[in-house]
């Protein structure tokens, strides 16, 4: 019986993802797409489905690990019953759990016997062996590390390929492969630390000459006696030099200066403080120096990397105050939602970060209201629910357009503006779970129905918690309607690198003056938070009105995009 | 034969890094070209001039004392035993230096060493060609005595090599070259009887060296050389049985030719970059010859390192050393960046002059905002009691900042009494600094607190009128 290692698959930008649920247990009958386990990324949770139907064979992951892509979810054991390949790995539950499907395809490729594959028994000594590859003898090295691996399960390799490379504390050496075969196992990561012996991989190799066993141990290059060492070296080292060119990292040091920023050369510190802010890195011009005449001292370099390690640097915030809530009465203490607690460190950083201005405005929305009416049961027969927020969307490309600046972002380094020539609208979701921003695409590429349907749909899983992450990025811009519940006015914070953010608040009925006599006018109350290091205020009284003018354009709103 | 790391050439520069880098823990192969490790530094150069530098500072010594109640008879010199003492002691150090690198499993190999490749050298010595190859290597093949075109080759035309093998001593040594080495060869000459004649091109002796340190030099040689002749050039040398005959053009330049027994040519050095053919490892050569390298002492081939005299001046053995060290520690992973401030630089004349940091004719050519304290040793106790008044220390420090920018001292032991200066702008001091350091009374070192001091406005040895 075929088994499929099922391993999690590309799941965005995110590595490192905590396992907040697994579906399955060893047994399980699975259909295809049935869920496997939920990951939580920084924005929400996700399922993570399984690719076809089987039988698990063993699980690898339990709830609190934390996995990224590529990490070993679970083994399913196929249904068809192709017994073709022998597995060498007694690891997995069941034997030769690590053999893919496609067993049958690689044993036509290595030109075995493929008539005999069927009743091969595992480990046999016909047209194949799995050897297992060791570190050599690598002088007197050990506990060293894996700085690379060149290759991974079910690479055909030749032999004389480069499989690891080890960084000995001289130089980096390749281990080459012992003679050619299949990848079947690879037993070490980058960042191990192995030593002679050490298990790297398992080698499935064609066993015409019974040669194997004797050959199980790989014999590579570099071996600690005296011609062949000296046949070694030079290639070691012209590895090494070869990565060099590359670019790569090496054997050898690193290509420049850690430290050597304009301040190093003209900074009030002795030698020894020199050396030792080279050594951590440190740009002695960012240092102020606390020794006599403003020295620097040792001491004031290292506090400069601790403050830089813990992120507050010298200005952290100030704490808000502990308070022991229990001596005042009875308490009750909830962890924070998942959501919330992905969301506070976000919402913060823009708070201490983002010099915040809120502009506030009002639209005329009379019109609107009247012409989203009249079009709402046609829109109900093809499916759609055009709310207002589809037209103040609308509104906000049209803004946008017009004032690009809006469409920017900030450069890490806060030197230049990134402007963006797409647009990417944001609208900030209620859910149980909590706030949600979920991003409607093209958003400039779509008609008032178009973004009806997108809110619709991104709505819709935002609430059923289906949300994919790509789903929640690349917002330009973001919107947050309070309307539906009340108020007047609020200062929404800017959802950074974002520039600016739109709340909209409950619209209602007031009088306005007009030819001479108030009349009743439907106005929605616009409160724009936006980046004052990159707008002006100005600018930002200019794009309310100019928003405003939009959801007064009803013909404008309505318009088919060409 | 191959190794992590090779050295090419076993001065101070290039073992030194040998040796940190083995101390290291890296496998480390020295390639020297000479039997002896150490170099020009130990076997050719600084060490042997000293020794015969002190040998010429006893006779002038005891000889200056006759007015002062001792007097001794005329020296009498035996050039052999004098030779075998200076040999004596190079070869303890070159001793000392194979122990310690047996000590420390460098091994070393004796021969002429080019690049064939960026990996590979090729040696020829005293065995088999052999072909090493590395994965890194630090250059340090240092420089040679550069020679003058043209002249013939005869045995009484000597290099600083020749002159310090103290062959039979010439009745008058023409000296073509007034900077460093020639002015300290002469030293040794005049203090042995003979009779010197200095020839320099340009118009000063010790070119780039402050005018009021090279005076008191140039006052005390002026007296006892037979003649220094500034912005002339030699036109001619030619070979006669009784000597060497020079002919002159210039402005110092003597009516007709004149007869040597010896010259020392002593125009400089120069690099041997092309010698080790750097080139054919893809290694880039200036157009002085010298390589270029950047903070970390890495050529443009990152893992060619190069050190010391071959990568341009100041050419001086303790910048080659330290250098090496730094070489040694990138190439054994280490982030190490030669950053010294100063480079101290001495002449062991006598009087010695030494100088660390910014000179003044530099300060004043960069127009600086700079200030001096200076303090002449003629007020000092120590400096007359050695029966010597015309040594001076001067300090210059930067006005906005008060730090301590460059300093020179010309007297006994000046080349001694740098090293505080070059510690006090490694450190960052100002002339409160220095001067509030308690200096032991009476010494010579006394005069570079007090040289802080005339700047700080807090000397009480001498009188100086306030500044505005």
């Amino acid at each position: 019986m075929a088994a499929q290692t099922i391993r999690v698959p590309n799941i965005g930008d995110f590595s490192d993802v905590e396992v907040i649920e697994v579906h399955v247990r060893e047994g399980d009958t699975l259909a295809a797409e049935d869920p496997l386990i939920t990951l939580e990324t920084e924005k929400a949770a996700m399922d993570v489905p399984s690719p076809q139907a089987g039988k698990v064979a063993a699980v690898s992951v339990r709830p609190g690990d934390r996995v990224s892509e590529g990490t070993e979810i679970c083994v399913l054991e196929g249904e068809g019953g192709d017994e073709a390949a022998p597995g060498e790995d007694g690891e997995s539950a069941e034997g030769g759990a690590e053999e893919g499907p496609d067993a049958q395809a690689r044993a036509d490729d290595q030109g075995a016997d493929t008539g005999d594959e069927e009743s091969a028994p595992a480990r046999s000594d016909g047209a194949k062996t799995v050897i297992a590859v060791e570190v050599p003898d690598i002088g007197d090295f050990s506990d060293v590390e894996v700085i690379d691996v060149q290759v991974s399960a079910g690479d055909e390799i030749a032999a004389e390929d480069p499989l690891i490379t080890l960084e000995t504390e001289k130089a980096a050496m390749d281990v080459p492969a012992p003679r050619p075969g299949r990848v079947t196992e690879v037993h070490v990561e980058t960042g191990d630390r192995v030593s002679k012996g050490d298990r790297i991989l398992s080698l499935e190799v064609a066993d015409g000459d019974g040669e194997a066993k004797a050959t199980a141990r790989a014999e590579p290059e570099p071996i600690g006696k005296s011609e062949d060492r000296d046949a070694a070296r030079p290639r070691a080292a012209v590895e090494s030099a070869r990565r060099e060119a590359d670019g790569t990292p090496s054997a050898g040091p690193p290509a420049g200066l850690a430290a050597s920023g304009p301040g190093f050369a003209k900074a009030h510190a002795s030698p020894g403080v020199r050396k030792l802010a080279r050594e951590l890195g440190v740009d002695l011009g960012r240092v102020k120096g606390s020794g006599r005449k403003g020295r620097i001292t040792g001491e004031d370099v290292k506090a400069w990397v601790k403050s830089a390690l813990s992120g507050g640097g010298p200005s952290a915030l100030p704490k808000v105050p502990e308070v022991d809530f229990a001596r005042y009465g009875e308490i009750e203490i909830r962890p924070l939602g998942r959501i919330r607690r992905f969301a506070a460190p976000r919402l913060q950083a823009s708070w201490i970060n983002v010099p915040h201005v809120t502009q506030f405005d009002e639209a005329d929305i009379t019109d609107m209201e009247d012409m989203r009416a009249s079009l709402k049961g046609q829109a109900e027969t093809r499916g759609l629910k055009l709310t207002p927020l589809a037209f103040v969307m609308r509104a906000c490309v049209k803004a946008l357009q017009a004032f690009p600046n809006f469409n920017a972002s900030l450069d890490a380094a806060g030197e230049n503006l990134v402007s963006k020539q797409y647009l990417h609208i944001g609208f900030a979701a209620d859910t149980e779970q909590g706030l949600l921003v979920p991003v409607v695409r093209d958003a400039d590429k779509k008609d008032i129905y178009e973004l009806a349907e997108a809110l619709g749909t991104l709505s819709g899983k935002a609430r059923a918690g289906k949300l994919k992450a790509e789903e929640m990025q690349g917002g330009c811009f973001t919107i947050s309607s309070l309307g539906g519940i009340g108020g007047t006015a609020f200062t929404p914070i800017v959802n950074a690198p974002e520039l600016a953010i739109l709340g909209v608040s409950r619209a209602r009925m007031a009088p306005a003056y007009r030819d001479g006599g108030f009349v009743p006018r439907l106005m929605l109350p616009l409160s724009l938070s936006y980046d004052h290091r990159v707008i002006d205020g100005a600018e930002a009284a200019r794009f309310t009105r100019a928003l405003a003018a939009a959801l007064e354009d009803v013909p404008g709103l309505v318009q088919a995009i060409p | 034969m191959t190794a992590q790391l090779v050295v090419l050439g076993a001065g101070p520069g290039g073992y030194t890094a040998a040796f940190r880098a083995a101390d290291l823990g890296m496998e480390v192969i020295l390639v020297e070209r000479r039997r002896e490790l150490g170099g020009v530094c130990l076997n050719v150069g600084c060490i042997p001039s000293k020794a015969l530098l002190h040998a010429a500072r006893v006779i002038e010594e005891t000889r200056e004392m006759a007015p002062h109640g001792i007097r001794f008879g005329a020296p009498a010199i035996e050039a052999g035993k004098l030779r075998g003492w200076k040999d004596g002691v190079v070869g303890r150090m070159t001793d000392g230096l194979a122990a310690l690198a047996r000590r420390r499993k460098v091994e070393v190999v004796q021969g002429t060493a080019r690049f064939v490749s960026p990996h590979e050298l090729e040696v020829t010595g005293a065995g088999p060609r052999q072909t090493l190859a590395f994965a890194q290597c630090i250059v340090a093949a240092g420089s040679e005595a550069a020679g003058l075109p043209g002249f013939p080759d005869d045995p009484r035309i000597m290099d600083s090599t020749a002159a310090l093998e103290l062959g039979e001593l010439p009745e008058r040594l023409l000296v073509i070259g007034g900077g460093i080495i020639g002015l300290e060869l002469a030293t040794v000459y005049e203090a042995l009887g003979v009779r010197v004649t200095i020839v320099e091109l340009t118009d000063t002796l010790m070119p780039g060296t402050d005018r009021d340190l090279v005076k008191p030099l140039l006052k005390r040689i002026e007296k006892r050389y037979e003649r220094i002749m500034t912005g002339t050039k030699v036109t001619s040398l030619a070979a006669e049985p009784d000597g060497i005959r020079a002919t002159f053009e210039g402005k110092g330049a003597p009516d007709a030719s004149e007869l040597y027994g010896r010259v020392l040519v002593a125009v400089g050095r120069r690099p041997n970059a092309v010698s080790i053919a750097a080139d054919k490892a893809g290694v880039r050569i200036d157009d002085n010859g010298f390589i270029p390298v950047d903070q970390q002492m890495r050529s443009n081939v990152s893992h060619i390192f190069a050190i010391g005299d071959i990568v341009g001046p100041p050419l001086l053995a303790h910048k080659a050393s330290h250098q090496g060290k730094v070489a040694a520690e990138v190439a054994h992973g280490g982030k190490r960046a030669f950053d010294a401030r100063v480079i101290p630089a001495v002449a062991y004349t006598d009087p010695e002059i030494a100088w660390a940091g910014v000179t003044e004719e530099e300060a004043r050519a960069d127009g600086l905002d700079y200030g001096r304290g200076a303090f002449p040793w003629a007020a000092s106790g120590r400096s007359l009691a050695l029966n010597r008044d015309e040594g001076i220390t001067k300090l210059l420090f930067d006005r906005k900042s008060g730090r301590l920018i460059g300093g020179g001292i010309v007297g006994t032991n000046a080349g001694d009494l740098i090293s505080e200066v070059a510690l006090a702008i490694e450190m960052g001091c100002d002339a409160a600094d220095i001067g509030l350091t308690v200096h032991p009374h009476p010494t010579l070192s006394e005069t570079v607190a007090f040289a802080a001091e005339a700047w700080d406005g807090t000397l009480t040895d001498l009188y100086l009128p306030k500044r505005s």
